[in-house]
């Protein structure tokens, strides 16, 4: 079953475009990717689906329902954590998570002292004390004191420290685990690639690529650096190698293909240093364009 | 009821500084009429004043030497202040959430837009009727020491039902422009702007009797002070054009503020 369906959805702030003709399903239990640069039109994505800016054309139904005529209701299963966290200033952060629970309909206490505890929380301090790591962290304890079936992560890790982020993704394992899917929207690939299980890229509005996570990544490219005083770079011009480089002291290029291939060549060399990483975002978009 | 109980909460130090604001008023009228009480030789110096600004003021309408009179003028002033109070909040209620930017928590929680409007508003009234209640009950103790007659007390009493009906049409003016514009910067200077507009109409309206249409486009016109004083009575056909006013904006708030775009 589909939670998430959305048909040509479509938002134009006056002129300037926010998203054009998207088009995807996110099904029950999934975790989905949602990846694109700053301004590709995430946010835009999932401001819809909560029903806080209208479309101009196309819809969108979660659990079957259209989010703008039930969102409301909708909105009873759905935890939320933007990108940006604002909450009411001058007030505790136990009043505002009390606040926040009031509103469903179920009792929330000791989910929120549960999740409070694992994000290490001090319920206590002022919203305008906090910082902005800490902010964050409400707002996980908030998105989810509910346990609803949808989660819509909007860049969640931004602010965290990796302690933290480790923290939190656990969190999303465990609710995915107990049936609650994930809508997870992000610019950094790796922690993408961690969690989800399929993906979609988005790109100035439209959606460039919709994948299961495997496939991507098999198909993409790593990027490698070779660190070595004598190194002849004429080696390295395999089938899957790109923008092979020579750089100070070592070469730099981008590999797609069988690992142990590359390993092999690699090993034939006297290095002194090897990096292999994945490429950054904007490496793969590149990639797409070519 | 939680919205309603957290924006009493969150405004409550805005309705002390108000209250304090008319306080102060109250404190400096009543000074003020210490020097005209019992003293006629000091109205001789209103004669002096701009012809207009007398009307304005409704200055010499009254007599300024009893503490009824008195109060006929300061009427003025305090349907002013009320007012500025209570179109504010109405637009900021809505506008400041999206101004501080927590409106992105407060719409996507499972509530109907309309419902945060419902809220806010009935949160806003009770604002207005706290004021309300704090300049009456100022009024009546900066009046105690003149030995105030049963004339005075209903006069009193006639003008907080006539300022109540001026704070509610402010507040649902502010309510619509909070719900209507989609700038909130722009909602907050529109609501100032209509309301001192309205205000000055109301002065011109009362200098030359070809501009008199104007009063019904001023809610200050609606309710003359002389006759709450002099007839005991507020026009009837204000009551319903002001309810039409409420009516129409708090209809114009549920529907725009529905189908509108948050500013994110």
């Amino acid at each position: 079953m589909s939670i998430i369906e959305v048909n040509k959805l479509t938002k134009f702030y006056g002129k300037a475009r926010g998203i054009e003709n998207v088009t995807f399903n996110v099904d029950e239990g999934e975790i989905f990717g949602f990846i694109g640069p700053n301004g590709a039109g995430k946010s835009t994505t999932i401001r819809l689906f909560l029903g806080l800016i209208h479309p101009t054309g196309g819809d969108a139904k979660i659990f079957g329902k259209d989010c703008i005529q039930y969102g409301p209701e909708i909105r009873q299963e759905i935890g939320y954590l933007p990108s940006e966290v604002f909450y009411y200033d001058r007030m505790k952060v136990l009043d505002l998570l009390k606040y926040s629970a009031s509103f469903y309909k179920k009792d929330c206490t000791a989910r929120l002292h549960e999740l409070a505890d694992i994000m290490e929380l001090d319920l206590k301090r002022r919203i305008d004390d906090l910082s902005y790591g800490n902010r964050k962290k409400v707002g996980i304890v908030q998105g989810l004191l509910h346990q609803p079936k949808l989660i819509l992560l909007d860049e969640p890790t931004s602010g965290l420290d990796p302690l933290m982020q480790q923290k939190f993704f656990n969190l999303i394992r465990q609710e995915n685990k107990r049936g609650a899917t994930i809508f997870f929207s992000s610019h950094i690939l790796g922690e993408v690639q961690k969690m989800c299980n399929r993906v979609a890229i988005i790109k100035d509005g439209s959606i460039i690529k919709i994948q299961d996570i495997k496939t991507l990544q098999n198909e993409n490219y790593k990027k490698i650096k070779i660190t070595a005083s004598e190194l002849d770079e004429k080696r390295f011009g395999v089938t899957g190698v790109i923008k092979l480089e020579r750089e100070n002291g070592g070469v730099s290029f981008f590999y797609r293909g069988d690992i142990n291939l590359i390993m092999k060549l690699i090993s034939e060399q006297e290095v002194s240093d090897v990096t292999i990483e994945e490429p950054s975002l904007e490496e793969i978009f590149m990639h797409y364009y070519e | 009821m939680n919205i309603f109980f957290r924006e009493l909460k969150a405004n409550f130090r805005s309705l002390l500084i108000w209250s304090g604001i008319v306080l102060l008023l109250v404190l400096v009228g009543f000074a003020k009429f210490s020097a005209y009480a019992g003293n006629p030789e000091l109205l001789a110096i209103l004669d002096t004043m701009p012809q207009a600004m007398i009307q304005a003021m409704s200055l010499r309408a009254f007599d300024l030497t009893t503490v009824t009179g008195f109060y006929g003028v300061m009427f003025a002033y305090f349907a002013l202040m009320l007012s500025i109070a209570s179109v504010m909040w109405g637009s900021e209620f809505i506008s400041k959430e999206e101004r501080d930017k927590t409106v992105e928590f407060s719409l996507s929680l499972p509530v109907t837009r309309g419902r945060l409007i419902t809220a806010k508003t009935l949160a806003a009234v009770v604002d207005c009727i706290v004021l309300l209640i704090v300049t009456w009950v100022g009024t009546l103790m900066g009046a105690a020491t003149y030995q105030p007659d049963s004339e005075f007390f209903g006069f009193v009493a006639l003008s907080m039902l006539a300022l109540f009906i001026l704070q509610m049409i402010f507040l649902a003016i502010g309510v619509f422009l909070g719900c209507a514009m989609k700038y909130y910067k722009q909602a907050n200077s529109m609501a100032v702007s209509i309301l001192l507009v309205t205000f000055f109409l109301s002065i011109i309206s009362g200098l030359n009797k070809n501009l008199e249409f104007l009063k019904y486009f001023s809610p200050f016109n609606y309710f003359n002070p002389l006759d709450m004083l002099n007839k005991s009575r507020i026009d009837i056909y204000f009551v319903f054009l002001s309810a039409g006013i409420i009516a129409v904006c708090m209809v114009g708030a549920y529907a725009t503020y529905s189908k509108r775009d948050l500013y994110i």
